[in-house]
C-alpha cells in the first residue's frame, strides 16, 4: 500500500491561506486541534459544548457517543460544511475558521471522506466515482487511468470496476467509497459511521481496510456505534455526551471500563 | 484542453443519465420560445399595421375658391403659405408635402371616385391644396395648429381629419403598449417556467452535488457541466419552437393575407431576426436559469 503524502496538508502550500496563529502553536505533531468547539444549531439546541482535544499525525480514533451527542456535528465541522458558534479548528496546523470559501475545496481534497450511506454518484461506475475525486484536482487522465485500478486492487475491487453503485452490494459501495477517499492519498480520513449499514462480517473486511490505511500513516478519525469494533481494535475513543467530551481514553472501549 | 473535454463530457454524461428531465426542461423552453416567437411576430406585424396607419394621416391645407371664399387666394397667398410651411419643416414635424392644383384633384377624383365626379357635371368645387404628410403621424394635431396661428390669408381651412386621426393614434399607441405588455409578461412567465423546471432537474440531483462538493470540487467544476447542460437544453427547445413556427409560418401565412388585405409595407419582423432572438433567449434563459438555481444547492 502506497504511504500517505507528506502528513502536511496541502492547503498549507497554498499562499492564500492565513498565516499560522497562535493556536498553531500546538505541538507540530497534531493534525486535528478543537479548542473549546461549540456548535449551537438554534437557542435550544446545543449540539457541541466548548470541546476540545487534540488528535496527532496518523492516529486512529474512534469518535463514540449515543445519536445526537454531537459525532455527525464534529464531523461536519472538519469538513467545513458549516461553521462552529465558537472555538478554533486547527487542521494540519491551519485554522480552518480563517479559510477563504474558494479554499474550502482545496481543505477536502486533502481529508479524505466516507459516509453510513457511502454517498457515491448514483449514474457513475465504481472506477468513475474514483476517478471523480482526482478529476475534481485537475489530474491528468493518464495518471488516474493509473491510479483508479491500482486503489481498486487495493480495496478487492479490480473485478468490478465497470459496476453501477445500485449493482454493488452494500460493503462493496463502501469499499468504493473508501477508494474514493484514499486514491488521493490524503493525509486524513474522517469517518461518519461507515459499518452502520454493514452486516458484521462485511464490517470487519471494512475496518481491517481502514486499519492498513492507517498503517501507512494516514490519520483516521471515525465516528461510530459499532460497540464489538471498538473494543476489538483498542485504539484512542473520545467519547461524547450531550454535545460535550465525557471521556477520552488512549487505548479505550466503546464503554468506560 | 483536457479540461474542456471533460467538462464536455460530463454535460453529455449528465444529459444521459437525467434524459427525462433534461427532456422536459427542453419542452419547457420549447413553448416558452414559441410562444415568445409568434407574440414577437404578431405583435411586430401589428405594430406595423399601426405605423402605416399612421403614416395616412395627411394634413390638407385648402385654399379659397370662389365656391368656399367667394375670392380665389392669390399666388402671393400661397406663396406666404408655403413659407410658413417650410418653417413648420424646418423644426423636424413634416415628411413631405405636395401641392395639389384644383385640376389635379378633379383628376385624381375622376379616377377615385367617378360617380361623384358625374354628379358635378363638369363644374369642378374643389380647391387648391396643399397635402403635408407629417413625420409622425402623432404630429398632425401640432402642424395644424401651427398653420392655424396666426391664421393664414387665402386659406379657407386646415383640415387634418381630427376624430380618424386621433382614433387611429389611440389604436396604436394601445397595439404598441399591449405588444410590449405581451412581450414582457411572455418573458416572465417563460423564466418562471423554465426556472422552475431546471430547479426540478437540479433538486432531483441534489445528493449528486453534495458529493461533487465534499470531494473537493470547486464551483466552477460543478457549475460548468450544469450550465452547458443549461445551454443545451436552452438551444434545442429554441431550436424546435424555430422549427415549428417556421412551419406555421408557412402553414398561416397564405391563409390569412388575402383576409387582412394589408399594404406592402406593412410586415413582421424579419423570421431571421425573431429566431435569432428567440435562440438567443432560449440560451439566456437556460444559462442563467440554471446558475441562479445551482446557488442554493452549493452552499455544502
Amino acid at each position: 500500500m502506497t504511504p500517505a503524502q507528506d502528513v502536511d496538508l496541502d492547503i498549507q502550500n497554498t499562499g492564500a491561506l492565513p498565516a499560522p496563529d497562535a493556536a498553531a502553536t500546538v505541538s507540530a505533531g497534531a493534525m486535528i486541534v478543537c479548542q473549546g468547539v461549540t456548535k449551537r444549531y438554534d437557542p435550544n439546541v446545543l449540539a457541541l459544548d466548548n470541546v476540545s482535544f487534540q488528535i496527532d499525525k496518523g492516529e486512529f480514533v474512534f469518535i463514540v457517543g449515543a445519536s445526537g451527542s454531537g459525532k455527525s456535528t464534529l464531523i461536519r465541522l472538519l469538513l467545513k460544511e458549516m461553521e462552529p458558534t465558537r472555538g478554533t479548528i486547527i487542521v494540519g496546523g491551519r485554522d480552518i475558521s480563517r479559510l477563504r470559501p474558494s479554499r474550502i475545496s482545496q481543505l477536502r481534497r486533502n481529508i479524505g471522506c466516507v459516509f453510513q450511506d457511502f454517498k457515491l454518484l448514483p449514474n457513475r461506475s465504481a472506477a468513475e466515482n474514483v476517478a471523480y475525486a482526482l478529476n475534481v484536482q485537475g489530474e491528468s487522465s493518464q495518471n488516474i487511468r493509473r491510479k483508479v485500478p491500482e486503489v481498486l486492487s487495493l480495496v478487492g475491487l479490480v473485478g468490478k470496476m465497470g459496476s453501477l453503485p445500485n449493482q454493488l452490494s452494500g460493503g462493496e459501495q463502501q469499499r468504493v467509497s473508501i477508494a474514493r477517499a484514499f486514491v488521493n492519498h490524503p493525509p486524513l480520513l474522517v469517518c461518519d459511521e461507515p459499518t452502520g449499514n454493514l452486516d458484521p462480517d462485511t464490517s470487519v473486511g471494512i475496518m481491517q481496510l481502514l486499519y492498513s490505511i492507517n498503517r501507512t500513516g494516514t490519520t483516521i478519525l471515525m465516528a461510530t456505534h459499532d460497540r464489538e469494533m471498538v473494543d476489538k481494535m483498542r485504539r484512542r475513543v473520545i467519547a461524547l455526551e450531550d454535545g460535550k467530551i465525557a471521556r477520552d481514553e488512549r487505548r479505550g472501549g466503546y464503554s468506560s471500563q | 484542453m483536457t479540461r474542456f473535454r471533460l467538462l464536455i463530457s460530463e454535460a453529455l454524461n449528465s444529459i444521459r443519465a437525467n434524459l427525462s428531465t433534461t427532456v422536459a426542461a427542453m419542452m419547457t423552453v420549447f413553448i416558452g420560445m414559441f410562444l415568445l416567437g409568434v407574440c414577437i411576430a404578431l405583435g411586430s406585424w401589428m405594430v406595423s399595421w399601426s405605423n402605416h396607419t399612421k403614416k395616412e394621416i395627411v394634413v390638407n391645407v385648402y385654399f379659397c375658391a370662389p365656391e368656399t371664399c367667394k375670392t380665389t387666394a392669390t399666388d402671393a397667398q400661397k406663396s406666404q403659405a408655403l413659407t410658413r410651411i417650410n418653417e413648420i419643416r424646418s423644426q423636424g414635424l413634416i415628411k413631405t408635402y405636395k401641392y395639389v392644383s384644383k385640376g389635379d384633384a378633379w383628376r385624381e377624383m375622376q379616377h377615385s371616385s367617378p360617380e361623384l365626379t358625374r354628379g358635378l357635371r363638369g363644374t369642378n368645387p374643389l380647391p387648391d391644396a396643399y397635402k403635408i404628410v407629417p413625420s409622425r403621424g402623432e404630429n398632425a394635431g401640432k402642424i395644424a395648429t401651427l398653420l392655424k396661428n396666426p391664421p393664414l390669408k387665402g386659406v379657407e381651412s386646415v383640415n387634418y381629419n381630427k376624430k380618424v386621426s386621433e382614433r387611429v393614434l389611440k389604436v396604436a399607441k394601445v397595439i404598441e403598449v399591449a405588444f410590449a405588455l405581451m412581450v414582457l409578461i411572455l418573458l416572465v412567465a417563460s423564466t418562471a417556467l423554465i426556472a422552475n423546471t431546471i430547479r426540478l432537474s437540479i433538486f432531483s440531483r441534489r445528493r449528486e452535488i453534495e458529493v461533487m462538493k465534499l470531494v473537493g470540487a470547486t464551483n466552477w467544476f460543478v457549475r460548468l457541466p450544469f450550465v452547458l447542460e443549461g445551454l443545451i437544453c436552452g438551444f434545442g427547445g429554441a431550436i424546435l419552437a424555430v422549427i415549428l413556427l417556421s412551419i406555421t409560418k408557412a402553414v398561416a401565412t397564405p391563409a390569412l393575407n388575402p383576409n387582412l388585405g394589408a399594404s406592402t409595407d406593412v410586415h413582421a419582423w424579419p423570421f431571421a431576426l425573431t429566431s435569432t432572438l428567440m435562440i438567443l433567449t432560449g440560451l439566456v434563459l437556460g444559462a442563467i436559469g440554471t446558475v441562479v438555481t445551482l446557488r442554493r444547492f452549493l452552499k455544502v
